[in-house]
């Protein structure tokens, strides 16, 4: 039972990625103008001759597809350049996507994933705080500013934030991955160095995020309080920090899994917009650089890239809830109660 | 606290209200009151409640739901919900020689005396657990918070759930809802008694269940109070069921106690005219069927208690006395230990008799059945596939085959009445909704008045009748009142929908006006209000009732009630029933009655000279005329289930069950031969390799029997050696995964 | 009980109306039922309150204020006027002297366009996959499900970029939907789960056997079941819609045929210098803060709506007084039988 869960789950996922290959192959073909007549362009303005082996083989080598072949031929061999890592090389930078996309996912991933953590982290804690103190003038405060917050747009306070504390007070960096006087490597310079040159970027994704978050623990911890184990619970005596947390919180917290999966496409979604603002070379930097150049292979490469770090993260998550909630992942439609 | 202070005070209210004081009280409770503040003013859910609670004894408290029983259990552990406030004293003696204030206990010492004194089962063995913890966590924090030892607790956890026949192995690593409804409210019993309490409180604990599983449990109590010298106060709505158990017996209506007493003495000779109504207001095996009666009215509403006695709206011998002044507990017969709180206990037993009353009499209306059936089932099948989440992959899992109905054959007559009994997970909710084609059978045939019910809806060979005439001509009345109506329409609108569908010719004032005229009938009156509430706004009765009428308004020809009743309280099912009973008359329709209530059963089917059907993991294992089959039971599981279902009898001791396992098996993978030989204390070899069929011996054309001890004596079941049940260990040997395939069961 | 005093053939099932009740009677109870009520309760929640008052402005704004404030123009006042100082330009001017305030306005009805269409699709979409998927079943349930289950963990920012660089969308509904492509998924997928466990309701099943057609079912007794859902669905993709479509403005992604806040950010931040100096700090600030009321409108309003389809609340804001009186017992005893029990 629990094992054709996980397997099934798995296949999903493969499949998902599949899938999405597959969309960018269609996407790349309905380009406006296409592949093609962008390099001929390219070629014409090069050397002025317009020969059309030299153009398929050099659209070959930009996007692993031969603008000749049968259509399926064209699918088959895309798919197979793309499950060895090969997604074509980018125009704008001549240089292999993958290559690319290596040095920097990463930093996307380490500003994303600790803005994660920090969003559900804070969001959770002050939901739960405020479902305890519910009524009280810390709790409507508190739930107010969760509104707010959440009302902000990310990139409007990343906006703000760059302008005060990175133009005006100077007090954080305006771009960049590292300062350029650290020496790659496990040093503290250089971790302090990556946290100060991400911290605005997580701040941005984490202020006007968490409040959401906090929200939604605070209504489903209130449901939870109300529910007939915890009174039993504090009959029998179990003591009231045990209740908060193996009660209210895991119960509370279960059901926010899908929130943090959806966020987690957000988030990595959002790496666009946020990258592009604070200068900051990850995945979503280099798409927003392509779609600027007409890179058709580097946008759909991170595009591809994106969608594979989402999917993987999605997956993580699903199968982590599978071991955290014991109801999950043994039919759920079959209620033996 | 000292006695004179409570008699001091409570002189002036209650005359000789001492009555109820016992010998050796292990708790004892004075001028006890539950209040809550509203704004429509203060609500009293507990009213001056003066009660002693006997060492090692079982003390049943009896009431209405709304009466204020529940309170009563919180207030004995001080464990009142807010905003509500507990006042007067509660007095607990760990021994004859200490008492304990417990309304004057610091946190911890309340702390203290919870769980390891005092402890307290609920209602919903489900949601008493902790859903995302295994069971032998809940074991293991308990012993942890009252830093007991913890081998020698579990130790002690795993004799209780033996003592309650689990397997402590697989149900301490189980997580809650991997347990059958019957193991968790067992489980919750041993959780409750793991630090060794003096007193066990228990609200409504088997409510939820079957009344076998009632029964198993209550027989298990019996030993354990015996075992463990518990004293034990069992709460419940349920007269009959806790009559056999309890040494005493306090009714409870409108927030005070009306009568106390020794169970035989309460039984036999109950002197409150709310008493004398519930027990005849109860269904039971015994009763002639004409005496039973439903008590007139409502219970009353905490903030608006009657002056006076508050029961005297409903009494018959209310007279201005008791609209006037609230009656004293008077000694009934001079005994020590009965007293009654009336002005007219003495005229009591005459005004309202326990015995023939003869006044209500239903009509017999055994004639007018057909001879050509309406509903015939033939062979009938019904398997599910059990499958897993959808997903990608779930396409090429092997299924589990649940058998739900197995080879199942029934006619069902017009103006017939047909009762299936059995308990949680025998199939006979998805037999009835095979019967009214709600449900495809996965073998044999359904048909109406000839045509299959199948082919119509395929449109396979020659339709006489089209299958929307056969699907408005079967309907169903649902088991939760609540549920069984749209819960943002108003019963108007909902009432209107299948006559908008129908009745095309209809205008909106013809469908109101019918509504109403209906809604009169059944004696929801004023019809207007009724028609313009939610749902929400009518009691379980009332909302039971616009699903009757709404089945109804179809005109149909087989309505299935599937355990109609079984959601209301005790007092409210004798007067449903009869409504039904009697619109059959106006309506010319037949039912098919569900029950897991053998007495329901029989009021039900009985009245209308109709038939039961005993049902047993899928099969009919029995079936009969109604008073043949109580008075006459020839399946050994018939006979379990008759024992089941208690009977006002107090100086038999709570037997043994006739069974020998508790938990019904996995009908996954449902034992061979007869299916009942797993648990059937008749057994022998051939049971196991067997299977007995319905029709082959014919002992009585009327009354059937599927068990091998109704063949001749020919026949090698004689022969065989009966199947050795003597070790304990078998006694849930079979009771592995005891799902229920009918959730709503 | 009644019955006793009837006669046999008085069966209440051959009742026939002898009064008729006026067309205009029933239209009032119809417009009470359906708008003043609803209109009652969220009155009666301070954050559905606020929250409906700030759509109700840009509603405006975008209707009426377009008559009211003149299309901005190049040039028409001095650069970068100050907010609050010149009464002709509230909010101030860009560097190229547009009203900011104008252009503020000016920029809502596309943006409304956009709202309603991205926010239709979406709500319209899961409702139609959701409840479709759940109350069906079978084959159909799993292949949907399938697909949806894919296009949900498809990031929808890339996509949507990517679709946007394809297509270059002008109009704004056009752009709405493609936004919002993918954004039903999750919605349907919890409809879905909601539906399988209300079409195994007790009510539903009765309908059912009542033989009342699905389409009837899934109207009358399961997509009513699901409004609060919906609605306040509705309005969280409204808000996806404002903060997506604004981002991609601001990023220059969508073609600049329409006013947009997000234009104006892009334009203030990119030629304005706004980061460099505080003097155009304005053109920067005035659009930002357009979004963030519209959104905290939004929320507010989800936040307070989940009242508004409890029959509880509902019944006690009709204009039927007896069914209040009665109401009100009910509802308080029922509060107390929960105390008893729980």
């Amino acid at each position: 039972m629990i094992n054709s869960y996980y397997v099934q789950r798995t296949a999903q996922a493969i499949f998902t990625v599949f899938a999405v290959i597959t969309i960018t192959f269609v996407l790349i073909r309905q380009i406006p103008g296409g592949p093609t007549s962008y390099v001929r362009s390219q070629l014409a303005q090069q050397s002025g001759s317009v020969d059309m082996e030299q153009i398929n083989t050099l659209v070959e080598a930009y996007t692993n597809v031969r603008p000749d072949e049968p259509l399926y031929v064209q699918y088959f061999n895309y798919i197979t350049s793309v499950a060895q890592g090969d997604l074509g090389t980018s125009m704008y930078y001549s240089t292999p996507v993958s290559e690319i996309m290596a040095a920097a996912v990463p930093w996307t991933v380490f500003v994303m994933s600790v803005s994660l953590v920090l969003t559900f982290g804070i969001g959770i804690s002050l939901g739960a705080l405020t479902a305890y103190v519910e009524g009280s003038r810390f709790d409507v405060g508190l739930t107010l500013i969760s509104i707010f917050l959440n009302s902000i747009p990310y990139y409007v306070l990343a906006i703000i934030l760059v302008y005060a504390l990175g133009y005006q007070l100077d007090w954080f960096p305006i771009g960049g991955l590292v300062g350029g006087d650290v020496t790659v490597g496990l040093n503290l310079g250089f971790i302090a160095s990556a946290i100060y040159h991400a911290a605005l970027p997580i701040a941005s994704f984490v202020v006007t995020g968490f409040g959401i978050q906090a929200l939604t623990m605070r209504g489903n911890s209130i449901r939870v309080l109300g529910e007939d184990y915890i009174r039993v619970a504090r009959l029998r005596g179990i003591p009231p920090s045990e209740i908060a947390l193996q009660y209210v919180g895991r119960n509370a917290i279960l059901p926010m899994y899908t929130g943090m999966m959806i966020s987690i496409g957000f988030m990595f979604g959002g790496s666009i917009i946020m990258e592009e603002i604070f200068a900051y070379p990850g995945v979503g930097y280099y798409m927003f650089r392509a779609i600027s150049a007409s890179d058709y292979p580097l946008m759909m490469g991170a595009f591809l890239i994106i969608t594979i770090a989402v999917v993987l993260g999605i997956f993580v998550a699903d199968l982590t809830y599978g071991k955290i909630d014991p109801r999950a992942g043994q039919g759920g439609n079959r209620e033996s109660y | 606290m000292s006695d004179n202070s409570f008699t001091g005070r409570s002189e002036a209210t209650k005359a000789d209200v001492s009555a109820i004081q016992v010998d050796d009280p292990i708790l004892e409770m004075r001028d006890a009151s539950v209040t809550f503040d509203m704004d429509r003013g203060e609500s009293r859910v507990l009213d001056q409640v003066n009660l002693d609670v006997q060492r090692n004894e079982i003390l049943g408290v009896v009431g209405e739901s709304g009466s204020g029983k529940s309170m009563f259990a919180s207030a004995l552990l001080d464990a009142v919900v807010d905003p509500g406030t507990l006042s007067g004293d509660i007095t607990y003696h760990p021994d004859p020689d200490r008492s304990v204030d417990v309304l004057d206990l610091s946190p911890e010492q309340l702390r203290e005396l919870r769980w390891e004194e005092i402890s307290m089962v609920f209602q919903g063995a489900q949601s008493s657990f902790n859903p995302t913890t295994t069971i032998r966590d809940h074991f293991e924090e308990t012993i942890e918070a009252h830093n007991y030892d913890m081998a020698q607790g579990m130790a002690h956890a795993r004799e209780l759930l033996e003592d309650l026949y689990l397997e402590p192995d697989r149900v301490l690593d189980a997580y809650p809802h991997e347990l059958s409804g019957g193991m968790q409210q067992r489980a919750l019993i041993a959780l409750s008694l793991v630090l060794e309490p003096n007193v066990l409180v228990m609200d409504e604990p088997t409510a939820a269940l079957d009344l076998l599983m009632q029964r198993s449990i209550l027989s298990l109590l019996n030993d354990l109070q015996e075992k463990y010298d518990l004293t034990v106060v069992f709460i419940t709505h349920d007269l009959p069921l806790v009559a056999g158990l309890a040494d005493r017996l306090a009714v409870m209506y409108a927030f005070e106690f009306a009568e106390v007493g020794p169970a035989d003495e309460i039984i036999r000779n109950p002197t409150h005219p709310y008493t004398r109504s519930l027990l005849k207001a109860v269904p039971n095996l015994d009763t002639p069927l004409q005496e039973m009666q439903p008590i007139e009215g409502m219970a009353p509403d905490p903030v608006d208690v009657p002056e006076g006695c508050s029961y005297h709206p409903r009494c018959p011998l209310a007279d201005d006395v008791c609209r006037a002044s609230n009656p004293a507990y008077h000694a009934v017969d001079d005994s020590d230990d009965h007293v009654a709180a009336c002005f007219h206990w003495e005229q009591a037993s005459d005004v309202l008799s326990l015995t023939t009353d003869g006044e209500t009499e239903h009509a017999e209306i055994v004639g007018k059945q057909s001879a050509d059936p309406v509903v015939s089932l033939t062979d009938v099948d019904v398997h599910f596939e059990q499958e897993a989440d959808g997903g990608l992959l779930s396409i090429f899992d092997d299924p589990d085959l649940v058998h739900a109905v197995d080879d199942v054959s029934l006619d069902v007559y017009e103006n017939d009445v047909v009762a299936l009994v059995g308990e949680s997970g025998c199939g006979k909710t998805t037999l009835g909704k095979t019967s009214i084609a709600a449900q495809r059978p996965t073998g044999g045939s359904v048909t109406y008045r000839e045509q299959d019910v199948w082919d119509a809806k395929d449109g396979v060979g020659d339709v006489e009748t089209p299958f929307e005439a056969i699907r408005r001509s079967l309907q169903m009345v649902h088991q939760d009142p609540g549920g069984s109506l749209n819960p943002n329409r108003k019963v108007q609108a909902s009432l209107e929908a299948p006559l908008k569908h129908w009745n095309t010719g209809m205008d909106a004032e013809d469908r109101k006006e019918r509504v109403f005229s209906m809604l009169e009938y059944v004696g929801m009156s004023p019809p207007e209000d009724y028609a313009g509430r939610y749902p929400h706004q009518l009691s379980g009765g009332e909302q039971q009732r616009v699903a009757l009428i709404r089945a109804l308004l179809m005109n149909p020809d087989l309505i299935l009630a599937d355990e109609a009743v079984s959601a209301l309280d005790v007092s409210l099912r004798v007067e449903v029933m009869d409504l039904m009973l009697e619109l059959q008359d106006v309506f010319d329709t037949s039912y098919l009655f569900i029950s897991h209530n053998l007495s329901n059963a029989r009021y039900f089917a009985g009245n209308a000279g109709g038939r039961i059907g005993v049902m047993y993991l899928g099969e009919i294992v029995e079936i009969g005329p109604a008073e043949e089959i109580i008075a006459n039971p020839k399946h050994p599981y018939t006979k379990v289930l008759k024992w089941s279902t208690a009977d006002l009898e107090v100086d038999q001791d709570v037997e043994e069950p006739p069974i020998s396992s508790i938990d019904i098996p996995d009908p996954v993978d449902p034992p061979s031969g007869c299916r009942f030989h797993t648990r059937c204390p008749e057994a022998r070899e051939a049971c196991a390799r067997q299977q007995p069929s319905l029709d082959e011996h014919a002992s009585d054309d009327e009354h059937r029997v599927a068990c091998f001890r109704e063949y001749d004596q020919s026949h090698e079941y004689w022969e065989s050696e009966p199947i050795d049940d003597g070790e304990s260990t078998d006694l849930f040997a079979d009771g592995s995964d005891a799902a229920e395939i009918e959730s709503d069961d | 009980m009644t019955a006793d005093d009837r006669t046999p053939d008085d069966v209440p099932f051959e009742t026939v109306s002898s009064s008729e009740v006026t067309r205009g009677e029933r239209i009032r109870a119809t417009i009470d039922e359906w708008i003043l009520v609803p209109a009652r309760i969220l009155w009666s929640d301070w954050r559905a309150r606020v929250g409906t008052l700030i759509m109700l402005l840009y509603v405006l704004m975008g209707t009426v204020g377009v008559w009211l404030v003149d299309a901005p123009q190049i040039g028409e006042g001095e650069r970068l006027i100050p907010p609050f100082t010149d009464p002709s330009y509230p909010l101030g001017t860009d560097s190229m002297g547009n009203d900011l305030f104008a252009q503020v306005v000016h920029a809502t009805p596309p943006m409304l366009e956009m709202i309603v269409a991205g926010a239709l699709f979406t709500t319209v979409m899961a409702t139609i996959v959701g409840t479709f998927s759940g109350y069906k079943g079978g084959r159909t349930d799993k292949l949907l499900m399938m697909f949806t289950d894919i296009l949900l963990t498809i990031p929808g920012l890339p996509l949507v970029i990517v679709i946007a660089v394809i297509l270059e969308p002008r109009e704004p509904w056009v752009i709405g939907i493609i936004l919002t492509l993918n954004a039903w998924a999750g919605l349907a997928r919890a409809i879905r789960s909601q539906v399988l466990t209300m079409r195994e309701e007790s009510f539903v099943e009765a309908s059912r056997l009542m033989g009342l057609p699905t389409r009837t079912i899934l109207v009358k007794d399961i997509v009513p079941g699901l409004m609060p859902y919906i609605l306040v669905n509705f309005v969280n993709s409204a808000r996806t819609v404002v903060f997506t479509s604004v981002g991609l403005y601001f990023l220059g992604i969508l073609p600049f045929t329409n006013h947009n806040w997000g234009v104006m950010m892009n334009l203030a931040y990119t030629t304005g210098g706004a980061l460099y100096t505080l003097r155009a700090a304005h053109w920067l600030l005035v659009p930002m803060a357009a979004i963030v009321l519209l959104s905290f409108g939004f929320i507010l309003f989800a936040q307070g709506t989940d009242r508004l389809f409890n029959p509880r609340v509902r019944a006690r804001h009709e204009n039927n007084a007896g069914a209040n009186s009665s109401d009100d017992a009910d509802e308080n005893s029922g509060k107390v039988s929960t105390h008893i029990q729980g």
